[in-house]
C-alpha cells in the first residue's frame, strides 16, 4: 500500500514513471517471491492464473525494475513473455454473426490478440451486411466506443468495403480495418488498414495467413501504443490497475461468478456487476483521500445493466475541478 | 470440378473461387458438381452462381443401397452404401417399429414378417433433398447481404442470381444466359 501511495504522489507531482507490462509463465514454485517483488517495486498484478502446478502472472511494473523482474522470473524457473496488449479490451466487429462471417477469420484475429495479452470481444452488427442496406445503430456505436480499440472485418470487394465506411466513421475509439482488397479514401476514417484477409470459410493456418495475423497484432499494438502515449501526456489521476486492486476486495466482485469480473482498459475499467446495486458503494470508495466518484466517471455499460464502466479522469481534469471548487 | 469466375474485381474473383471451392468441399458437395460458373459484379450489385451436377438428383430407395434376401418370414438386408445407413434404419423403424427391426451388426439388419419388395421400394433420400443441400451450399457462398434472389433449376443445372435491388428482367435474363451457357449442349 505504501508503494502505491508513493506512486500516486509521483503521479500528482508529474514525475511520471513508465510502466511495463509483462507476463511470467512458469511453475508455482517460489511464486510467492515473485508476487512479493511485484509489490516491493510498486507494481500491480493485472491477472493471475493458476492451473495445477502452472502459474501465469500478467503484471505491470515500473520500467526501471524490468531487468530485475526478468531475472527473478528466470531464477525461479519460469520465463518472461511479452504481452504488449495486456490491460486492454478490444472489440472485433463483423457485419453480422451469420456463418458467412463467423467464426473465420474474426475468431482467428481474436485469438492472436488474446495471445498478445488483450481481452477480446467478438461482435456482430444486427444489420451490417449488404452494400446499400448495411447499417449501424447508435446503441451499437455506443457499445463499441466502450472498448480501447475496434477491429472492423469487411469482405472481398473493394467497392463494397468503400461503400460500408459509414459503419465505422462515427466510432470515436481507434479503428483498425481488416479487409480483402486495399480500399481507397478510407485512410482518414481509421487508424490502420490491413488488406489481404477478407471473407474466409476455414481457419487461417498457412504460414502466410499466420504472418498476416501477426501483422494485425503488431498493428493493433502500434495503435494502442499511440493511445497510451497520448494518455501519458495528460496522465490519469490513478492507474486503472490500482483501482482494480482496490475493487478486488469489494464483496460483490469477490462473489461474482463471471470469468473476469474486472477488465482493465487503458483509461479505466469494466466491472461486471450491476450498476444500480453498486454505484453508491463504488463511488464512495477512497482513492488517495478522494472519493472514486470524484476522480472517475462511473456509468452503466450500454451492453446491458449487468456491467458498469469506470472512466478515470486525467490529472488536469481533476485539477480543473479542484480549482473550480476553490474559486466557487 | 471446373470453376469459371468472371467479375469486375480481380481480388474478389480469386477470393470467391477459393471460397466457393472451400464451402463445397466442407459441405461434401464438391464431388457432386461437374462445373460452375460464377459472375461477380459488386458495383450493381449482381452475383450469379450457376452449377451443373454430375448426375441428375434422383430419389434413392433402399434397394439402391443394400443387398436384400428373404428367409421364411424374415427379410435380411446387408447395407452396401454406409452413407445411407442412418436413413435406412430410420425408415425401417418408421415402417415396421423397433420391435420388428433387429440390427444384428453394423451392416446387417433383419426384419420380421416383412415383404422384400415393399422394403426395397422404401424411399431413403429424395432428389429434392440433394438439390436443397446444393442450394444451401450456394446460399452460404453468396454474399449475405445480397438478399433479392432468383432461382432457375432444370435437371442437373441450378442457377441463382442475387442482387440488392429489385430483381428486374435484366437480372433474370442474365441468370438465364449463364444458365444456358453452363448447360451448353449437354442433356440435363
Amino acid at each position: 500500500m505504501l508503494k502505491m501511495r508513493r506512486y500516486a504522489y509521483t503521479t500528482r507531482s508529474k514525475v511520471m514513471r513508465m510502466y511495463e507490462v509483462m507476463m511470467y509463465d512458469g511453475g508455482i514454485y517460489r511464486s510467492n517471491e515473485l508476487l512479493e517483488m511485484i509489490e516491493d517495486v510498486g507494481g500491480v498484478v493485472i491477472q493471475k492464473t493458476r492451473s495445477a502446478q502452472m502459474f501465469n502472472v500478467t503484471m505491470s511494473i515500473p520500467g526501471e525494475d524490468k531487468e530485475a523482474m526478468e531475472k527473478m522470473c528466470t531464477d525461479i524457473g519460469g520465463m518472461v513473455r511479452s504481452v504488449p496488449l495486456a490491460g486492454t479490451e478490444i472489440a472485433i466487429v463483423g457485419p453480422t454473426l451469420g456463418r458467412h462471417h463467423m467464426p473465420h477469420p474474426i475468431c482467428d484475429i481474436a485469438e492472436i490478440l488474446r495471445e498478445s495479452g488483450s481481452i477480446t470481444v467478438v461482435m456482430g452488427l444486427a444489420r451490417g451486411r449488404g452494400k446499400a442496406t448495411s447499417q449501424i445503430s447508435m446503441q451499437e456505436i455506443d457499445i463499441i466506443n466502450e472498448y480501447d480499440a475496434a477491429i472492423f472485418m469487411l469482405g472481398n470487394f473493394k467497392s463494397c468495403v468503400e461503400a460500408k465506411s459509414h459503419l465505422f466513421d462515427k466510432i470515436s475509439i481507434p479503428v483498425i480495418l481488416v479487409t480483402g482488397p486495399m480500399p481507397e479514401g478510407l485512410d482518414d476514417l481509421c487508424e490502420a488498414i490491413i488488406p489481404g484477409v477478407g471473407r474466409k470459410s476455414e481457419r487461417m493456418r498457412t504460414p502466410e495467413e499466420r504472418k498476416k495475423l501477426d501483422d494485425i497484432a503488431e498493428k493493433v499494438d502500434d495503435v494502442v501504443r499511440i493511445k497510451r502515449k497520448m494518455l501519458e501526456e495528460d496522465p490519469l489521476f490513478v492507474h486503472p490497475a490500482e483501482i482494480k486492486q482496490l475493487l478486488e476486495e469489494y464483496e460483490p466482485i469477490k462473489e461474482s461468478l463471471r470469468p473476469a469480473p474486472i477488465v482493465l482498459h487503458l483509461d479505466g475499467l469494466r466491472l461486471k456487476i450491476p450498476m444500480k446495486d453498486n454505484a453508491d458503494a463504488i463511488s464512495n470508495m477512497t482513492v488517495y483521500g478522494r472519493r472514486l466518484g470524484d476522480i472517475a466517471r462511473i456509468s452503466e455499460s450500454r451492453i446491458n445493466d449487468s456491467s458498469m464502466m469506470i472512466r478515470i479522469m486525467t490529472l488536469s481534469e481533476v485539477n480543473d475541478i479542484d480549482s473550480a471548487k476553490k474559486s466557487a | 470440378m471446373d470453376v469459371i469466375v468472371t467479375g469486375t474485381e480481380n481480388y474478389g474473383n480469386e477470393a470467391y473461387k477459393k471460397l466457393f471451392e472451400d464451402v463445397m468441399s466442407e459441405m461434401g458437395k464438391a464431388v457432386s458438381l461437374e462445373k460452375a460458373i460464377i459472375v461477380l459484379d459488386p458495383e450493381q450489385p449482381l452475383f450469379i452462381f450457376s452449377v451443373m451436377l454430375r448426375n441428375r438428383p434422383e430419389s434413392k430407395k433402399i434397394a439402391d443401397a443394400v443387398s436384400i434376401r428373404t428367409e421364411g418370414s424374415e427379410v435380411h438386408i446387408t447395407i452396401s452404401d454406409e452413407n445411407y445407413a442412418p436413413e435406412i434404419l430410420s425408415a425401417l423403424w418408421k415402417a415396421y417399429g423397433r420391435d420388428r427391426v433387429d440390427q444384428q451388426t453394423r451392416f446387417d439388419i433383419k426384419i420380421d414378417n416383412a415383404d422384400e419388395e415393399t422394403i426395397a421400394n422404401i424411399e431413403i433420400a429424395s432428389g429434392e433433398d440433394s438439390k436443397r443441400e446444393i442450394l444451401g451450399a450456394l446460399w452460404r457462398t453468396i454474399p449475405e447481404g445480397i438478399k433479392a434472389r432468383h432461382n432457375i433449376s432444370e435437371g442437373r443445372v441450378i442457377t441463382i442470381a442475387a442482387t440488392e435491388e429489385i430483381v428486374t428482367q435484366h437480372v433474370k435474363d442474365e441468370a438465364l444466359r449463364i444458365h444456358n451457357e453452363i448447360k451448353g449442349d449437354a442433356d440435363v
